[in-house]
């Protein structure tokens, strides 16, 4: 009887653990997790562990190491057998319940916000690099369509634009910028749209008015995220909840501070909207 | 200035991170026990002892870097450890490997050149395999000097050294080499079902201590105010024990530490050397994981000895000025 309840314990566990990082991949949760490379590997191992509960369910215990050699319990329900079960099972079913997707003000305060490129070694320029390197036309392609929409400067061509002509970039991208004479030139003082997610202000903010706008850039998993901020100079002082998202428009500024420059950006308007679909950086 | 407290903890945070790091982590870790389940069945017991080199010194140091030809993570190298040492893989080597892997990888290596390209990449990717390597050999020698009843679970031990009952050679040599083969036997099919069977139980096995080292290492990732260690920076000794302090906190994968000891740029280069050799090497998660295979007692003085060896390498390397 102590066997067939150690079978269906083991496979509950099994199944619990296959269930959740099914259900993490195939609903999309592992997004919030995961750096993309690794995404697909929560979703093969969680169908491995369905399976293999399957099994010890169906079949029981394989037989293993050779019966003389083994070390494993098998079917035999000790008490220890049970605790580990606990804690297998248990702190998962809480932390994936809990769990709410995304870092909240305490975790990002206690790693600190990045302003400064500098401190970001092996960060990938996003649009920016595109600006940088510009793709020449294939033999043959009709270029004259492109050419219509591209405005003077030869850059914007590259830029992705909302439909008020606003730029539409990332935090990271003016970190950059904020690095790159002739890229503080392209921006300084152009209207833009930037989201994140906002956080007070605690130092460097005389008027009260003053956030930051933080994403978070992962190499492997949340676990390592680093928050990336820019300070937005808003038109009025936010009460709104810390690392909620909101949408900025304003114009890019680029003030030196010490032996560097900082981007500001100096917000018409700062609104609430939706998380985006990759809430990373990568 | 704003005093923070060193210690801010928020249980939703601590799920958010808990639940990366088993999202993360499982998939290399059941890798490892499948592996371990197709070891067990379909290695011939001493077949690693038969591609060692005789000389056990020599074998040491191939060992150490097997990682180049059979990457393995941290996570997931464990189970694998438990049952080439039961299929007759001295425990000194295993520890070589087990030790060396993480690190002396073909993966790790391009990942370290990326994160510190513009900080001397290539100087920084060669020091962390050649440290790596001599750290993991070195501890491998000094192993390879206690009886394996100190370092063994005793279920493991009780393994290697039960008397075969098929007419083969006494159970353990000198270097703790078990004689006694464990091949399965019977049907592919059954083999199959050996493996499953030996995978789930070594799977339930090591992860229970990987729930407990993810949860150890989340409250400190996302507990611990990092400004407090900023302070520390000026002074390379220090700045060298805070860093390898921070790294088993945070219990980074081999893969990525690189791109966060990249960012710790008021830091001095042999700093995030001992940050980049340690963490995959001990931390929290592996204290707990280890715990698996081997006796806590030694988990514990490995962890020390590990810290005072690279701590002090990575001190004496200062003169490089990186």
């Amino acid at each position: 009887m102590t066997a067939i309840i150690s079978r269906v314990l083991t496979s509950a566990a099994l199944l619990l653990w296959g269930t959740v990082l099914t259900w993490f991949y195939f609903s999309g949760k592992v997004q919030s997790y995961l750096h993309p490379t690794f995404q697909i590997y929560t979703a093969i191992s969680g169908i491995l562990l369905v399976l293999m509960a399957s099994i010890v369910l169906i079949f029981g215990f394989p037989e293993c190491c050779n019966e003389e050699n083994c070390v494993h319990t098998h079917g035999k329900l000790t008490a220890g057998r049970i605790f580990a079960l606990f804690i297998l099972v248990v702190p998962l079913f809480v932390a994936a319940t809990v769990s709410p997707d995304q870092f909240g003000g305490t975790t990002v305060t206690n790693r600190g916000v990045i302003d400064n490129i500098a401190q970001l070694p092996g960060a990938k320029k996003t649009q920016l690099a595109q600006m940088a390197y510009t793709e020449p036309p294939l033999p043959g392609e009709d270029t004259t369509s492109k050419q219509a929409q591209t405005p003077p400067e030869a850059g914007d061509a590259y830029l992705q634009k909302n439909g008020k002509g606003q730029i539409v970039l990332q935090t990271i991208d003016l970190l950059y910028a904020a690095d790159e004479p002739s890229m503080r030139k392209d921006f300084g003082g152009k209207e833009i749209e930037i989201i994140g997610q906002y956080m007070p202000a605690k130092v460097k903010n005389p008027t009260g008015k003053n956030f930051n706008l933080i994403r978070l850039y992962v190499m492997c998993c949340a676990a390592d995220a680093r928050p990336v901020a820019v300070t937005i100079e808003a038109p009025k002082a936010e009460k709104l909840t810390e690392m909620s998202w909101v949408k900025v428009t304003g114009k890019v500024t680029f003030q030196h501070q010490g032996d560097r420059f900082t981007p500001i950006v100096v917000a018409n308007s700062v609104t609430p909207c939706d998380a985006p679909e990759d809430k990373f950086l990568y | 200035m704003i005093a923070a407290a060193w210690f801010n903890f928020n249980f939703n945070d601590f799920c958010y991170a808990f639940m990366s790091i088993l999202l993360e982590g499982i998939p290399f870790m059941l890798l490892g026990t499948i592996l371990s389940g197709l070891i067990d069945q379909f290695l011939p017991a001493r077949f690693m002892a038969k591609i060692l080199p005789k000389n056990p010194v020599a074998a040491i140091f191939l060992s150490g870097a097997l990682g180049m030809i059979f990457p393995m993570c941290e996570c997931g190298i464990v189970p694998v450890i438990r049952r080439l040492i039961s299929k007759g893989l001295p425990v000194s080597c295993a520890m070589a490997y087990m030790l060396a892997v993480p690190i002396v990888n073909p993966i790790v290596a391009v990942s370290t050149y990326m994160a510190f390209r513009g900080q001397g990449a290539m100087e920084m990717m060669t020091l962390r395999l050649i440290v790596g390597y001599i750290v993991a050999v070195l501890a491998a020698f000094v192993i390879n000097r206690i009886p394996i009843r100190h370092v063994l679970r005793p279920e493991l031990l009780a393994q290697i050294q039960k008397k075969p009952t098929n007419n083969s050679e006494i159970a353990v040599d000198a270097l703790g080499m078990p004689k006694s083969p464990t091949l399965g036997k019977g049907s592919m099919i059954t083999r199959l079902g050996g493996a499953l069977g030996v995978a789930v139980n070594d799977f339930l096995d090591v992860c229970f201590y990987f729930v407990i080292g993810a949860s150890v290492a989340a409250v400190f990732n996302t507990g611990v105010n990092q400004d407090f260690l900023a302070p520390l920076a000026n002074n390379p000794p220090l700045a060298t024990v805070s860093l390898m302090g921070l790294a088993a906190i945070l219990s980074l994968c081999s893969t990525s530490d690189a791109f966060i000891a990249a960012t710790l740029i008021n830091f001095p280069a042999v700093a995030k050397l001992a940050f980049l050799t340690f963490g995959p090497m001990m931390d929290l998660k592996l204290i707990f994981i280890y715990s698996a295979a081997f006796k806590k007692r030694f988990v514990l003085g490995l962890a020390i000895g590990l810290f005072v060896v690279i701590a002090i390498i990575c001190m004496r390397l200062s003169f490089l000025q990186l």
